[in-house]
């Protein structure tokens, strides 16, 4: 997550946020925020210690686990995937994010004895994004069918469109179709992205908005 | 649909001597396009439109649809309301087999006949590509009134009084092989 | 995979449970299609007699791939992707969608917008509450409820159908605001929704809330205390029939919740009749706020006039050359929003949804994970039918009220 800033001084964290923050900088806690999120960011041997810490000092349930995968995002350095833990603190209504930044290949212990509600949420990151929870009880495919190849929220798996074929042989190509709306390709429409001349441009970075390509993997 | 309909020359006979001639074959489709019974197959969202049209307001039970059976082996149609995904395909391929003939399917929404609005990994583009679909259904999700319409129009291609999209007439489905 | 691979669902051994003697469970599968109205889940139930000892729900057989689809859409085309998830609450989808994507980019809703938003909201609430009644019913063999509860909603898709033009499935949000004012017939509609269900609501009591078969079958069948719902994550009114008052719209108030007066019903029982009786509760809440909300609406804007997110009117295309260049901008492309990721829980009518958006500055989300409550809370079906017998696990499917378009994305 990019911070917009390293320190927590633009927004007042809650008492009980700032204590549980405060006890997650020894296990090697980064704090960012943006806005009013508060996130940490714990290195991988630490995790299930760093969840303890944070369900004994007060955020008590865990919304979701998620992950996120970083291929194609632009600037990013670092690891490929996120996982993501959403903490909820029942006293005050305080949330806190802790994160865990991996590799591919590499695989996570799992809180489910912490927390039974992450049964599902693990095996959906696992589904989604390959990544292994050490010791969870069941970890199987969640969504997809049981012999489905591949890991579907990978960057680097195609959505699988499939063209659309009309009774005359016409046929319409959702991908292209779609880069032609957004200037990518001028395609269908004619439009070669970016901004008309005379434009106020807010984006620091070149032609073209948006991201295509994800799916073949073009950054 | 009245007798009136089926039976012309005859109702005269009919009110007159208390007698009607009639195709035996006449006879059975009329009898099986007045009491479809679909199979509950909901899916997503369109599975809450077919519920609202089996309310009091829109009312499928008056077309025959008397009750939705929930064994595949006593249903005649099986209405696919929602999006198929690839998971499911296989289980709805083997909830038809299970019914006997003759059966219908009806494609309902456009998530079942073409995919709809989600052209991905997960979604089976067209059902017919599992099932062979008799009448498709449009919409997102179609209304109650179009799925009662469409009914209608698998009563009439039951019937033999249906066309296709080029004009040709369809035959009317036979008594003892479908 | 075959049923063999899931090896022991159950938390009691044959051992435990029988001593010395030789029996086995028995495995059934319920599988994806079924009588239960309740779409496609497929259960795998170890049973001992009719007693359940084991319960593992096997889910996916709806999965839309609504994530991965939504990062291929701009981020006002995704307004149509959310409300096809749990397709009984559309609104709390658009909902949680739009307010995080405002969130990102710092946009003010307008007052009338807000109230307009909170208002199609509520009746919404009141929509899916009264499928679940009727549904929940039918699963129990109670034909008659159904109907009367369906006859509610055709006046509540009225009143939809004639704001956003579609009975279910909107698209009426947007980022900044609605995509247009509600036409001057909504106010008589409501009103008149608004004096006639509190009577329809006394005779649902009376036809079933209050009869002695429908208690006797409902009561202390699925129990969730306290800390087994929090311990398995399950949140909404189910969490609340388990004695904790959590409700976001309290919480964490957003799109103006904390103006609106009313109160969080919570049960101390935490069997099925305590939920199924909880929504009955908060349909009348909901009838307050859609009351309060309607009220206090003045007339004003519909969008934010920030012209980074919403079109300028079309007045000014005529003048103003930032007018025409910021329209076409935003039709071809779509707004930016900043780099990012914000998160906001909002209050659906199964628990808390919250969609977490993941921005690079391009204008489609770089990834969309969806907080859904019916995939968490169908965790505690577990808890919930083990002990129980055969016949109580339908109606505690239907007691937690998940939906599969919402569990499976």
């Amino acid at each position: 997550m990019v911070a917009v800033s390293d320190t927590a001084s633009d927004i007042e964290l809650a008492a009980a946020t700032r204590a549980t923050v405060d006890k997650l900088e020894p296990l090697g806690g980064v704090l960012k925020t943006f806005k009013d999120m508060v996130s940490v960011t714990v290195p991988k041997e630490h995790i299930v210690e760093a969840v303890t810490v944070a369900k004994e000092s007060g955020f008590a349930m865990i919304s979701d686990v998620f992950g996120i995968d970083y291929l194609t995002y632009p600037g990013h350095q670092g690891k490929r995937f996120t996982v993501a833990y959403n903490m909820r603190n029942p006293d005050g209504n305080g949330r806190l994010f802790i994160r865990v930044d991996i590799d591919e290949g590499e695989s996570l212990p799992t809180i489910t004895h912490l927390f039974k509600a992450a049964n599902f949420m693990e095996r959906e990151v696992y589904d989604m994004f390959g990544v292994v929870f050490d010791g969870h009880p069941d970890l199987r495919r969640l969504l997809t069918p049981e012999d489905f190849d591949g890991h579907p929220h990978r960057k680097d798996f195609p959505l699988g469109e499939t063209p659309t074929l009309f009774g005359e042989g016409r046929f319409l190509d959702p991908a292209a179709f779609r880069a032609g709306l957004v200037g990518a390709d001028p395609g269908l429409t004619g439009w070669k992205g970016g901004a008309a001349k005379g434009a106020v441009s807010e984006q620091p970075y070149g032609q073209g908005a948006g991201m295509h390509g994800k799916e073949s993997g073009k950054p | 649909m009245g007798l009136r309909d089926l039976f012309e020359k005859d109702v005269q006979e009919l009110e007159n001597d208390g007698i009607l001639f009639s195709s035996l074959e006449k006879l059975v489709a009329w009898g099986r396009s007045n009491s479809l019974w679909p199979a509950t197959f909901g899916l997503a969202c369109c599975a809450i439109e077919m519920m609202q049209s089996t309310n009091a307001r829109n009312d499928l039970s008056r077309f025959g649809s008397e009750v939705f059976r929930a064994s595949p082996r006593q249903a005649d149609v099986m209405i696919v309301a929602g999006r198929l995904s690839k998971k499911m395909a296989p289980i709805m391929r083997r909830v038809y087999e299970q019914m006997p003939d003759p059966k219908w399917v009806i494609s309902m929404g456009a998530c079942a006949s073409s995919g709809g609005m989600f052209n991905n990994y997960a979604i089976v583009q067209n059902v017919d590509s599992v099932v062979p679909v008799d009448i498709f259904v449009p919409g997102c999700p179609p209304r109650p009134e179009s799925l009662v319409f469409a009914v209608m129009q698998l009563q009439k291609k039951v019937r033999g009084d249906a066309f296709d999209q080029h004009g040709v007439e369809l035959p009317m489905v036979e008594g003892w092989s479908r | 995979m075959s049923v063999k691979d899931l090896g022991h669902a159950g938390t009691v051994t044959r051992e435990e449970r029988h001593g010395e003697f030789e029996t086995r469970f028995m495995r059934i599968n319920v599988g994806p299609q079924h009588p239960s109205t309740h779409g496609v889940l497929r259960l795998v139930v170890d049973l001992d007699g009719e007693e359940i000892v084991g319960i593992k729900p096997q889910i996916g057989y709806l999965h839309t791939g609504f994530e991965k689809t939504m990062e291929n859409r701009t981020y006002q085309q995704c307004v149509t992707y959310s409300n096809r998830m749990d397709y009984l609450h559309g609104f709390a989808h658009d909902l949680a969608y739009v307010l995080s994507v405002e969130k990102l980019m710092d946009a003010r809703v307008p007052d009338r917008a807000q109230r307009i938003r909170v208002a199609l909201n509520e009746l919404n609430r009141i929509a899916s509450h009264l499928v679940f009644i009727g549904t929940g019913l039918l699963d129990m063999g109670a034909l008659t409820p159904f109907f009367y509860t369906m006859r509610e909603r055709e006046m509540l898709l009225d009143i939809f159908e004639m704001v956003c033009g579609v009975r279910m499935n909107f698209g009426y949000f947007r980022v900044g605001g609605l995509y247009r004012d509600v036409p001057d017939a909504f106010f008589p509609a409501v009103d008149t929704f608004l004096e006639t269900f509190p009577k329809m609501i006394v005779q649902y009591e009376r036809l079933f809330a209050k009869n002695d078969i429908f208690v006797n079958r409902l009561k202390n069948v699925g129990v969730l205390s306290r800390e087994t719902a929090l311990d398995w994550g399950l949140t909404g009114p189910s969490l609340r029939a388990s004695g904790v008052p959590l409700d976001f719209r309290k919480a964490a108030p957003y799109s103006g919740y904390q103006d609106y007066d009313f109160d969080v019903p919570t049960y101390d029982a935490g069997d099925a009749l305590s939920r199924m009786l909880i929504r009955i509760d908060e349909m009348r809440e909901s009838m307050k706020i859609v009351r309060q909300a309607v009220d206090r609406m003045e007339p004003g804007p519909i969008r934010d006039p920030d012209r980074r997110i919403s079109l300028p009117p079309r007045s000014e295309l005529e003048n103003s050359m930032e007018a025409v260049i910021f329209h076409f901008k935003l039709v071809t492309e779509g707004f930016h929003p900043p780099r990012g990721e914000v998160y906001v829980a909002t209050e659906s009518a199964r628990g808390e949804l919250g969609y977490y958006i993941v921005s690079d500055g391009g204008s489609m989300p770089y990834r969309v994970k969806v907080r859904v409550p019916s995939l968490i809370n169908l965790q505690s079906l577990e808890p919930a039918c083990i002990g129980g017998l055969f016949a109580d696990m339908i109606v505690n499917i239907a007691s937690l009220d998940p939906i599969m378009g919402d569990v499976d994305k």
